[in-house]
């Protein structure tokens, strides 16, 4: 491979490690704890065959074999006899080793898994307010549910990779050491024949597992594919029944399904191949240990004691070196998680300009000259407009003139580039306002609402600490009282996940509400009527002109009667104002505003000749 | 939500599943006996381990080496493939009963009437067939598999245990009923742990959710630092939950280790006082001991499957649940035998639909509801004539069309087409006549020609092109790359909605149906794109028979029929002359909704 740059050079985490170091701050003391636990309990673990293997020894009176330091407690305990006329002195011995292993066990366990979650913890806070303090464009370029698998499946699989999988490496790794030093220390040939299978399995599992993974991978894909037919099916439920292509329907999963059914057939099958695999080579390890340690201990080379201990600790070694292939090929899956998350974690958040100050104190708008785009082609051009404090204002354009980029810009959403004009708010640059400044002054209802997953009330409070009394103000000049009171919930009604319980209008009505109670200097709907009917859209209009001379109101549409009573109009086509001025000025002037409006009024003369 | 009606199952469900086992009995056979020996292999390996030591290093000869080895070879060998073959099995239960389960539930939802997708969100319905088959399939392959193979790892054990020593094998034995109690108390309240710790992540999950998706908002309203906050409280409720469950689980298998060095103190005690007294060999006193360590693995295995197979029996439930629910709209006997069903039409006995479409005394409540929405309505449509629907919001404008559509089935009173009750004939061939276009357009991942011929699989491109040209909608080709053959993506994504409109009134156009039903869109769209969908609405409604949800005034008073829809009754109907001479609730919504349009207008003039 030739020099790689590293992509990550120079950023907050340079490469895995660091961003890792950054997770663990706070959970290091519990790893490290439960690291010493898992060692000792290792040692517990593997003094049971050594146990079963003096017993033996003991009973069978071969005491050659046994360490001098033993012997000589058995001594000192009243001798060889006294001790296998009162046997249980060794029972109490195992159960003393088992209860200390107990705890080391537990210990272990809740050391790892405190270590665990707090740093689960910390990784998904950190991803959560990174995420959500990241600049709108970046949000822009990336899709959405790629970033949402980042933040779930991809933290899953480090948490589970670091509680199952990294404590368990170090835990076999120190009890496959410890098992060949005791069996080393046994028998120095013996062994050889049982570390034979370390390299074997362990290469095995490596090829293996890459083979499993890309199988599974595949079979993923095509889960993903049969789900979204299912999904498609029951959603678009009316026009299948409604053209009659029920039988389509089943052709086209149930041939998807073979063919999942199928594949994933074949990924067990090479995933039951690598287990007979394992099985034989473990068999044949078995056997060889058997047989050669037999001929050892024929040949008097080794006690019946040691022998059967061999057996035993040969026999523990045998899982968690198959253990060790599946841990690194799952190391390098980690790996790629680690990396996606490193990507989120390195973006640059949003953020203010040096010395960027408070929200000022009038808020007349300016836009000079301020031309944007999103990639090479403009959609402002030169765009330049006053409004004055107070004011209400109507803006008219089709889809894709630049009407919600201005207001995006606005609210600081995009940046003006540095040629591309200024806005500013009561003589200052947007630039210069703290972006959490400029957003708590200006209310923006969005084209498409949003709504949060809890009760209505709470979505409306949702920006602001107001009382009930508030909430109801709000409600009402939304227009939205009376649509709540026939709720069974009335004010508790929860709004399920983005809202769906609410139909079209009521959202956003629900979102006007949520703009209204902020009591912003600055408030713009951006086309925030479309869903509402024609009356609750001139009841809404009506409140809004209630809340006040002080405040500015930026209304945005392409129903002229939505716009046509604000104190200003500005027609916005390719990205500049083609027209401005307030209706009537504008119908007198007889170009695009006189266009359209003929245009709506037409659908309606229409109703007017079919009234003859 | 379906109805809590939790049913009894049988053997974990496995003799209500029954019906899709019954296909497989072969391979279900064969996988539990290999299943059984597999594990008797098992259970008999320590006794190659008494053998070598007794034998070998007891009597200190070789003799029998040779044939040991190849004992032994033979053994793991043979086991080995026996092994492979069980996965395969198993694998194969697993993925053929998930498989046939998931295109039953497919199937069978193709049949369910609408109401079960109006009481049930799509997630919910999705679930059923995607994960519920799935979970079944596991259990009856791999969880039904471990408790074969471990439950006669454990006989067998038992047994070899009480042929070679009954006094140890009685030790051993009595600390299974001990240690089978402790397992079940831990599962229980594992499992209650386990599922709380579930829910907490899923609530995470729609946290994270709701921050990307919502972004946007979040970030206008500046409410950054709430959410943030937020989110961090449920982390932390999260690890909380975690750390306990941890607990538990930690005392758990620390338990157990402890019962099985409880057991193995046991079997030296009494073990090895026999063998000072010659009357247990070396190599069974090592047997048991290895018995006494390694018996708990095998009943935590058990407990566990068990655990997870009453863990799926919600799926199992859900899963009849769902197979239980036949739509109230089905065809009857005689229809289907005459016309067919759904998938096996029999189109030779069809006659052509006319478009004549009558309502007789027609009363109808929807299922979840009491009130009655329509009451003895009569209302009689020639063919060809234009059929508009009116009313506010949520007024209950789609009812009519559901009746029509026979996605229900009036109460009391008939619906009929061309003089014949709609029930005689089948849903297929109603269908197969209809025309349908929705508020929201739904359109299918796959290219446009794809979604284009959806409503009828035979057209040509010709004819395609033909049909986009009459909606006005060709110029949508030039904007995509690849033409007819552009993927739409999912939900065509990257079409406007105003071009996704469009594109299913060209669907609709080219199944050419004699009756069609159309409901407009509301939702906002530029004035130019809204004339082209007016106009392509205006082109489609000539010579058929149609129905339509209407918000725009030309569609309105053009109608032949206009029906006004009043919280959810309809309450006047006629041409909009009549209409507006009547003065009624039509005149009053026709009014407010233009007034202001017109003021305005006569004041310019």
């Amino acid at each position: 491979m030739k020099n790689k740059i590293n992509p990550n050079k120079g950023k907050r985490f340079p490469n895995r490690f660091s961003m890792i170091r950054f997770f663990m701050k706070g959970s290091v003391r519990y790893f490290v704890l439960s690291v010493v636990f898992v060692c000792l309990l290792v040692l517990f673990e593997l003094v049971n065959p050594k146990i079963i293997g003096y017993t033996v020894d003991f009973v069978t009176r071969n005491f050659d074999s046994i360490p001098a330091l033993i012997m000589g407690m058995v001594d000192r305990l009243g001798g060889v006899d006294y001790c296998l006329a009162n046997l249980w002195i060794f029972s109490l011995i195992v159960i003393a080793i088992a209860l200390l292993g107990a705890i080391c066990r537990y210990t272990f366990r809740m050391f790892n898994s405190l270590m665990a979650e707090h740093l689960v913890e910390h990784m998904r806070d950190s991803l959560y307010e990174q995420v959500i303090h990241l600049p709108f464009t970046w949000h822009d370029n990336n899709r959405t549910g790629d970033i949402i698998q980042r933040a779930t499946s991809d933290v899953d699989m480090i948490k589970n990779f670091i509680s199952d999988q990294m404590t368990n490496l170090f835990r076999m790794v120190i009890l496959i050491t410890l098992a060949i030093a005791f069996m080393a220390n046994i028998h120095g040939k013996l062994v050889w024949v049982s570390v034979t299978l370390i390299p074997v399995v362990v290469g095995a599992s490596l090829i293996f597992h890459a083979k499993i993974g890309s199988a599974f991978e595949k079979v993923d894909t095509e889960e993903g594919k049969l789900s979204a037919i299912a999904q498609e099916n029951i959603s678009g439920l009316r026009v299948v029944r409604a053209f009659g292509r029920e039988r389509y329907e089943r052709d086209r999963f149930e041939t998807k399904n073979e063919h999942y059914t199928g594949l994933w057939i074949k990924m067990m099958r090479i995933l039951g191949t690598f287990w007979t695999m394992n099985d034989i080579i473990g068999g044949a390890q078995m056997t060889a240990v058997l047989s050669v340690g037999a001929y050892f201990a024929v040949k008097g080379d080794m006690s019946a004691g040691d022998y059967v201990a061999f057996l035993a600790y040969n026999a523990t070694i045998i899982w968690p070196v198959r253990q060790l292939g599946r841990t690194i090929s799952e190391l390098s899956k980690a790996g790629v998680s680690i990396d996606r998350l490193m990507y989120i974690m390195n973006s640059e958040r949003e953020k203010d300009a040096p010395g960027a100050g408070a929200f000022p104190e009038h808020c007349d708008i300016d836009f000079k000259n301020v031309t944007f785009a999103y990639t090479d082609k403009n959609v402002l051009n030169n765009l330049s407009l006053h409004i004055g404090e107070g004011q209400t204002v109507g803006i008219l354009g089709g889809t894709g003139t630049g009407k919600s980029t201005l207001l995006a810009l606005l609210d600081g959403l995009y940046d003006v580039s540095e040629n591309g004009g200024s806005i500013t708010i009561g003589g200052v640059d947007i630039k210069n306002i703290r972006k959490s400044e400029l957003r708590k002054n200006v209310g923006l209802v969005l084209q498409e609402p949003y709504l949060f997953s809890r009760s209505l009330e709470d979505n409306i409070k949702i920006a602001v600490d107001a009382d009930h009394e508030a909430v109801e103000k709000a409600v009402e000049t939304a227009s939205l009282k009376e649509t709540i009171s026939r709720f069974n919930e009335g004010y508790e009604t929860y709004v399920g996940e983005k809202g769906v319980t609410l139909s079209g209008g009521q959202k956003q009505r629900t979102a006007i509400a949520r703009t209204l109670i902020r009591k912003t200097p600055i408030m713009i709907f951006d086309d925030s009527l479309s869903a509402v009917d024609a009356q609750t859209d001139a009841r809404i209009r009506a409140g809004l002109m209630s809340i006040g001379r002080e405040t500015t109101v930026i209304l945005i549409s392409h129903r002229i009667t939505t716009i046509m009573n604000a104190d200003r109009i500005f027609v916005i086509e390719d990205g500049h104002i083609c027209e401005e001025g307030s209706h009537d000025e504008l119908m007198k002037l007889g170009g695009r505003y006189r266009h359209i409006f003929n245009l709506q009024s037409a659908m309606g003369e229409e109703a007017q000749d079919g009234q003859e | 939500m379906d109805k809590n009606n939790t049913r009894r199952l049988r053997l974990f469900g496995i003799v209500e599943l029954w019906p899709f086992v019954r296909k497989y009995r072969t391979i279900f056979i064969r996988m539990v006996v290999i299943g059984v020996v597999v594990s008797v292999f098992d259970s008999i390996y320590p006794l190659f381990n008494r053998y070598a030591i007794n034998h070998f290093v007891g009597e200190k000869t070789l003799d029998t080496l040779p044939y040991f080895i190849a004992l032994m070879i033979a053994c793991f060998v043979s086991q080995g493939i026996l092994n492979y073959i069980n996965v395969c099995d198993c694998s194969k239960i697993e993925m053929f009963m998930d498989r046939d389960l998931r295109n039953s539930a497919f199937n069978h939802l193709q049949t369910v009437s609408l109401s079960y997708f109006n009481q049930n969100n799509v997630g919910y319905i999705h679930a059923r067939v995607m994960s519920d088959s799935g979970k079944i399939g596991e259990m009856m392959a791999w969880h039904v598999m471990n408790v074969v193979w471990f439950g006669s790892y454990i006989v067998f054990a038992v047994v070899v245990m009480f042929m070679v020593n009954v006094k140890l094998a009685l030790i051993i034995f009595a600390m299974l009923p001990v240690a089978m109690v402790i397992m079940a108390l831990f599962q229980k309240k594992l499992t209650f742990l386990n599922r709380q710790v579930r829910e907490q992540n899923s609530k995470i999950t729609a946290h994270i959710n709701e921050g990307i998706t919502g972004v946007k908002s979040i970030k206008t309203l500046a409410i950054e630092d709430k959410m943030d906050r937020e989110f961090y409280g449920e982390t932390k409720t999260m690890r909380k939950l975690s750390v306990r469950t941890a607990h538990v689980s930690a005392m758990f298998t620390a338990t157990i280790t402890l019962i099985s060095s409880l057991a193995l103190a046991a079997v030296i005690w009494a073990g090895g006082n026999m063998t000072t007294a010659q009357v247990l060999e070396v190599g069974t006193f090592s047997v048991f001991m290895s018995y006494a360590l390694n018996m708990l693995d095998p009943i935590q295995n058990i407990v566990n499957s068990i655990a997870n197979m009453i863990g799926i029996r919600v799926n199992i439930e859900r899963y009849l649940n769902l197979m239980d629910t036949t739509g109230e709209v089905r065809d009857r006997e005689d229809v289907i035998a005459k016309y067919g069903d759904a998938f096996d039409e029999k189109r030779e006995n069809w006659e052509k639909l006319i478009g004549e479409v009558d309502f007789e005394n027609v009363s109808f409540h929807y299922p979840d509801g009491d009130e009655m929405v329509l009451e003895n309505f009569t209302l009689h449509v020639p063919a060809g004539t234009n059929v508009a629907i009116v009313g506010e919001t949520g007024a209950g404008k789609s009812t009519l069309i559901n009746l029509v559509c026979r996605f229900f089935e009036p109460t009391s009173g008939r619906v009929l087409i061309d003089g014949r009750d709609s029930r005689d004939r089948s849903l297929s061939w109603l269908h197969a006549n209809l025309g349908y276009v929705l508020q929201t357009p739904h359109l299918f991942s796959g290219t446009i020609r794809d979604n284009l011929k959806y409503g009828n699989p035979d057209a040509t491109d010709e004819q395609i092109m033909e049909a986009l040209k009459t909606v006005a909608a060709e110029h949508l080709l030039d904007k995509l790359d690849e033409g007819l053959d552009t993927e739409i993506g999912e939900g065509g994504d990257f079409l406007s909605t105003g071009e996704k409109q469009l594109l299913s009134i060209a669907r609709a156009l080219l199944a050419d149906p004699r009756i069609l039903i159309l409901d407009e869109a509301t939702s906002s769209i530029d004035t130019q794109t809204e004339k082209a969908i007016q106009d392509a609405i205006r082109t489609v409604i000539q010579n058929r028979t149609s129905f339509v949800i209407a918000h725009r005034l030309s569609t309105i008073v053009n109608a032949d029929i206009i029906l006004l829809v009043h919280e959810g009754k309809i309450v006047e109907r006629g041409t909009h002359a009549q209409l507006m001479k009547a003065g009624g609730e039509y005149y009053k919504l026709f009014t407010r909704q233009y007034e202001d349009l017109i003021v305005n207008d006569n004041q310019q003039n």
